[in-house]
């Protein structure tokens, strides 16, 4: 065959499987190196012996080896030189590349979750003063506007300001305090600032608008803490005109009249 | 479940995911690996019978390929049978104690494969296919074919291993062949 085409067409397949003794195979190789033709045949003939391989038992490869494959890849990036170091196969031979990401991600991952959870319990925290915050504006907005309101109704010509005192004659065992109303008629607004000792356990005060016709109206229940103010603001019924402003003693909670002693009395005069 | 990506992959020709790794794209590594993996464990083993070995020289065939993947003309063969090629020689060297064969570089051995192995259902059809017609052979042909392909052997070191006249194996491993080609090539 030397320096001629191949005899036979199956001469490709004897040389591609390696079947041909040296002296055959040199001179396949002389002719076909330079043989275009042959050259394709040859590379035909490869493939027609390469599926041979199929007739083996399929043997899967560890899942080891592609892993060892992806690390010994990524070495070679990050290293000069690109050298086919042997990577020892991972002896439990679980995972794969899957597996090596996922040891790479995993503390990532993890430091993620972890500043995740933290940010989320600081932002809940700064959730909880920022309800915190809104609660205290809005208590002190309501401040300023009662303030306000009493600023003005102070300042109001037609303001009437009504000291409430004990009666006189009263019982020896009746508290004794005093207070004084800021009672706007047009504006049908009214301020109590007062000072009593503490009511008895199970007593309240309770602040009346005696009005010039019909019962006294409830302004409002209070217990006064020993020692301290009580201050009261209230919006009074439409077309009430009062003629006189009293604390009375009730029963713990109030009553809808007046059942009890009257400890301080207010004229409007 | 498999993943878009996976699916992409899947579909990926051979040659596009030869174009990734010439752009270093592990990925594309890693899925001509899931591709064609088996196939080379399996014929690796059967040459070498030695899984540790068998795996060292899968391992360094992927290698070559991530390393050389510039190299390979997708135009000229197919990358399955390159890596087939490949695989055999390699083990045959190993067997046979012999420094790897010349020709292994992937713009020397030009391989074309006429079947697209590409999918794992062609390649299962391939095996079926070729088994049966290994099975169909003469059992000498066949036992002859196998010492080839599977042991290295050439025509005499053949005739030499059976006892068989140096003729008769030829001319057992020329019919073989013709016979391969007509029933897995027609």
């Amino acid at each position: 065959m030397s320096g001629e085409h191949p005899t036979r067409a199956e001469d490709f397949d004897l040389y591609a499987l390696g079947a041909l003794d040296d002296a055959e195979r040199l001179a396949f190789e002389s002719h076909v190196g330079s043989c275009a033709d042959c050259t394709e045949k040859l590379a035909a003939a490869r493939g027609r012996m390469a599926i041979l391989a199929f007739a083996a038992t399929p043997v899967a490869p560890s899942p080891g080896v592609k892993e060892s494959l992806m690390r010994q890849v990524i070495a070679s990036a990050e290293g000069p030189g690109g050298s086919v170091a042997r990577v020892q196969p991972d002896p439990a031979g679980a995972g794969g590349v899957f597996a090596r990401w996922w040891a790479m991600l995993l503390p990532v991952a993890g430091a993620f979750a972890l500043a995740t959870i933290l940010l989320w319990l600081h932002n809940e925290q700064l959730d909880r003063q920022l309800a915190d915050l809104h609660n205290t504006i809005a208590q002190q907005k309501q401040e300023l506007a009662e303030t306000r309101h009493q600023a003005d109704l102070i300042a109001a010509r037609e303001t009437l300001v009504i000291p409430l005192s004990a009666q006189k004659g009263a019982p020896e065992d009746h508290p004794e305090g005093h207070a004084r109303v800021l009672y706007n008629a047009k504006e049908g607004m009214m301020t109590y600032d007062g000072w009593l000792p503490a009511a008895p356990a199970d007593k309240s005060y309770q602040l009346w608008l005696v009005p010039t016709n019909g019962a006294p109206i409830s302004a409002g229940v209070f217990n006064p803490q020993n020692g301290e103010m009580s201050h009261m603001m209230m919006k009074l019924p439409a077309g009430v005109t009062a003629k006189e402003f009293a604390v009375s003693l009730e029963p713990a909670g109030g009553m809808p009249h007046p059942t009890g002693p009257m400890i301080l009395l207010g004229p409007i005069t | 479940m498999v993943t878009a990506e996976k699916r992409a992959e899947l579909k990926a020709t051979d040659a596009a995911l030869i174009d990734r790794i010439v752009q270093r794209d592990e990925s594309a590594l890693a899925a001509l690996y899931d591709r064609y993996a088996s196939i080379l464990s399996s014929v690796l083993n059967r040459i070498l019978r030695d899984t540790q070995a068998a795996e060292e020289i899968l391992q360094d065939i992927f290698y070559q390929l991530w390393r050389n993947a510039g190299q390979f003309d997708s135009s000229r063969g197919s990358l399955s049978g390159w890596l087939l090629v490949i695989a055999r020689n390699r083990a045959i060297s190993r067997l046979r104690r012999h420094n790897p064969a010349s020709g292994e570089e992937l713009g020397e051995n030009t391989v074309v494969v006429a079947s697209n192995l590409e999918s794992s259902v062609a390649q299962q059809q391939l095996m079926a296919k070729v088994k049966s017609a290994l099975g169909n052979l003469p059992k000498e042909q066949r036992a002859a074919i196998e010492l080839a392909y599977f042991e290295g052997l050439t025509h005499s070191e053949i005739a030499q291993r059976t006892g068989d006249p140096l003729g008769t194996v030829k001319t057992r491993l020329r019919s073989a062949v013709e016979t391969l080609k007509r029933d897995l090539h027609p």
